[in-house]
């Protein structure tokens, strides 16, 4: 079975990318384009992994990050961000990793591997 | 006749003159008026805790400074009063030795001081025998009142001159800060709103160059694209890292290691400039609480500096550090022609550079980086031949390595990757 990860980020054209690139590698990829839709799709789809950009409009991905864990103590969650000093926040502790966003998605791809690779 | 005196003090005291002309001018007056060889003014300095000669009438004074307990000045000022003598004997008896009553023969004595301030003593001197009627002592009472007013004057006008000047120096680093900052926030909104969008501008030239192909002509062109997002987003991390306070992780340090290991990233460089690198370290350890990826990056900064402008001539590029006090300064010299004096007041301003692929950061990043270790950076430029950067941090107490406690909590999450 392919694993399904969601992407959960405000801007198209990240989405767009991050579902192309994680396709390439050989997973479904499921997109929410705010945190609200995030946590709907985490509903009703089931969903192995979760990519969660912090900085959105309305409800933002620390809050997502809370409610997830919240709900889906195993489901794993990498924070997705432009800026390194989110390393330090209080609410971002709780994820499984940190990735800082880059055109070059190398790190992402073996960051997700890595945790869907432990979790077999 | 007698009071007119007075009278001509007062008109001295206000006027708009220099104090120590007023004094000379009123020790003439005061000299001519009584008949006595000469008048002095010491004026006590509380900072320093001596008299000092200001203003004299009549001969030369040889002596200038008197100790606070020296002397017919220390005298006047022990008894806070009126001190006399009518000969050098009576001098004697009374326990004090003055050299410069040498050639007189009586004194009198007085303070100039308020019911708050001491300022110093008006010294009298005559080389006869001088009997001073209750009336001219009683003048010569008013008139030191009135000179103390005037000193009391012009140490008020030298305060609000000095805050006014303050004041205006505050001012305008105020207007400056406020104007960085408005332009930080600016940067700070344009470097969020770009950032995204060049990801994906990189992102998809890249799927693009796979599409195409390594050897198509097209993904010459897509490369090209790629080195300029990575040149743009190397400039988002640097506007970000400037303006956003990521927490420090304080441990303890040693300095000269940090130094040493910032200097084996330019070895290729020293090598194909032809710069040669002295380094003259404090012996041991310097131990400081500092953040040390925080602290490479601000030394980084300053070498990549020196070696910039060596780049072309070769040169020096002399590095010392030094336990002075509670302070360890680390000093980064080079000889590669200094900065040219009209930018001086700029190299601290974001985005201000004369390189021409300079983003003019990297003196703004060091700078904060610096004072948020509780440092300074101190500049000593030698236009023409090269410049002195020197960086002063607190030395650290305990040396044993402390750990904030964000750092704990950010090592208990599960799974770090980074």
């Amino acid at each position: 079975m392919k694993k399904r990860i969601l992407v959960v980020d405000d801007e198209e054209g990240l989405r767009l990318l991050y579902k192309e690139e994680l396709e390439d590698e050989g997973w479904e990829v499921e997109l929410a384009a705010s945190g609200e839709e995030s946590l709907e799709k985490l509903e009703s789809d089931s969903i192995d992994l979760v990519l969660l950009d912090i900085k959105m409009p309305g409800m933002d991905g620390v809050e997502v990050l809370r409610r997830v864990k919240e709900r889906w103590k195993d489901l794993p969650v990498i924070l997705c961000t432009a800026y390194p000093h989110y390393k330090h926040d209080f609410g971002t502790w709780a994820s499984d990793a940190y990735v800082i966003k880059s055109s070059d998605l190398t790190e992402l791809k073996q960051t997700i591997r890595d945790i869907l690779g432990k979790k077999e | 006749m007698e009071y007119d005196i007075i009278e001509k003090v007062v008109e001295l005291a206000v006027a708009e003159h220099e104090l120590e002309g007023k004094l000379v001018k009123a020790a003439e007056l005061i000299a001519y008026s009584f008949g006595f060889d000469r008048c002095e003014f010491y004026l006590w300095d509380e900072g320093k805790q001596v008299f000092t000669l200001k203003a004299h009438f009549g001969g030369d004074s040889n002596h200038k400074i008197y100790a606070q307990d020296e002397g017919i000045p220390g005298a006047v000022k022990a008894q806070k009063g009126v001190f006399e003598a009518q000969s050098l004997d009576e001098l004697e008896e009374k326990g004090v030795t003055d050299r410069d009553m040498e050639g007189f023969r009586s004194v009198y004595a007085l303070p100039l001081h308020d019911r708050h301030n001491f300022y110093g003593i008006l010294s009298l001197k005559s080389r006869k025998r001088l009997a001073l009627s209750i009336k001219r002592r009683h003048i010569i009472r008013i008139v030191a009142l009135e000179l103390s007013w005037a000193i009391r004057y012009d140490e008020l006008i030298r305060n609000h001159q000095k805050i006014h000047s303050d004041l205006a120096e505050i001012q305008k680093k105020f207007a400056n800060a406020e104007k960085l900052l408005a332009l930080g926030d600016m940067a700070a909104t344009l470097a969020h709103e770009i950032r995204n969008p060049l990801i994906s501008i990189g992102g998809f030239a890249g799927r693009l160059k796979k599409q195409l192909g390594p050897d198509t002509k097209g993904a010459l062109y897509l490369d090209r694209i790629n080195i300029e997002v990575s040149r743009l987003q190397k400039i988002m991390d640097g506007i970000t890292g400037f303006l956003k306070d990521s927490a420090l992780e304080l441990r303890s340090n040693d300095i000269n290691e940090v130094i040493e290991e910032c200097l084996k990233i330019f070895n290729p460089d020293f090598r194909s400039y032809g710069i040669r690198v002295i380094k003259d370290f404090h012996k041991g350890p310097l131990h400081i609480m500092a953040d040390r990826e925080q602290l490479k990056i601000a030394f980084d900064n300053l070498i990549a500096n020196a070696v910039q402008s060596m780049e072309k001539n070769g040169g020096s590029l002399i590095i010392a550090t030094a336990l002075s006090g509670d302070l360890v300064t680390i000093s980064i010299a080079d000889n590669g022609g200094g900065i040219d004096p009209r930018y001086l007041g700029y190299i601290f301003n974001p985005f201000f550079t004369t390189k021409e692929h300079g983003t003019g950061l990297g003196l703004p990043i060091t700078n904060s980086i610096v004072n948020r270790h509780k440092g300074v950076i101190e500049v000593e430029n030698n236009a023409g031949v090269g410049v002195t950067f020197t960086v002063k941090l607190p030395r650290a107490e305990a040396k044993l390595p402390v750990v904030l406690l964000t750092d704990k909590i950010a090592e208990s999450g599960p799974g770090k990757f980074r």
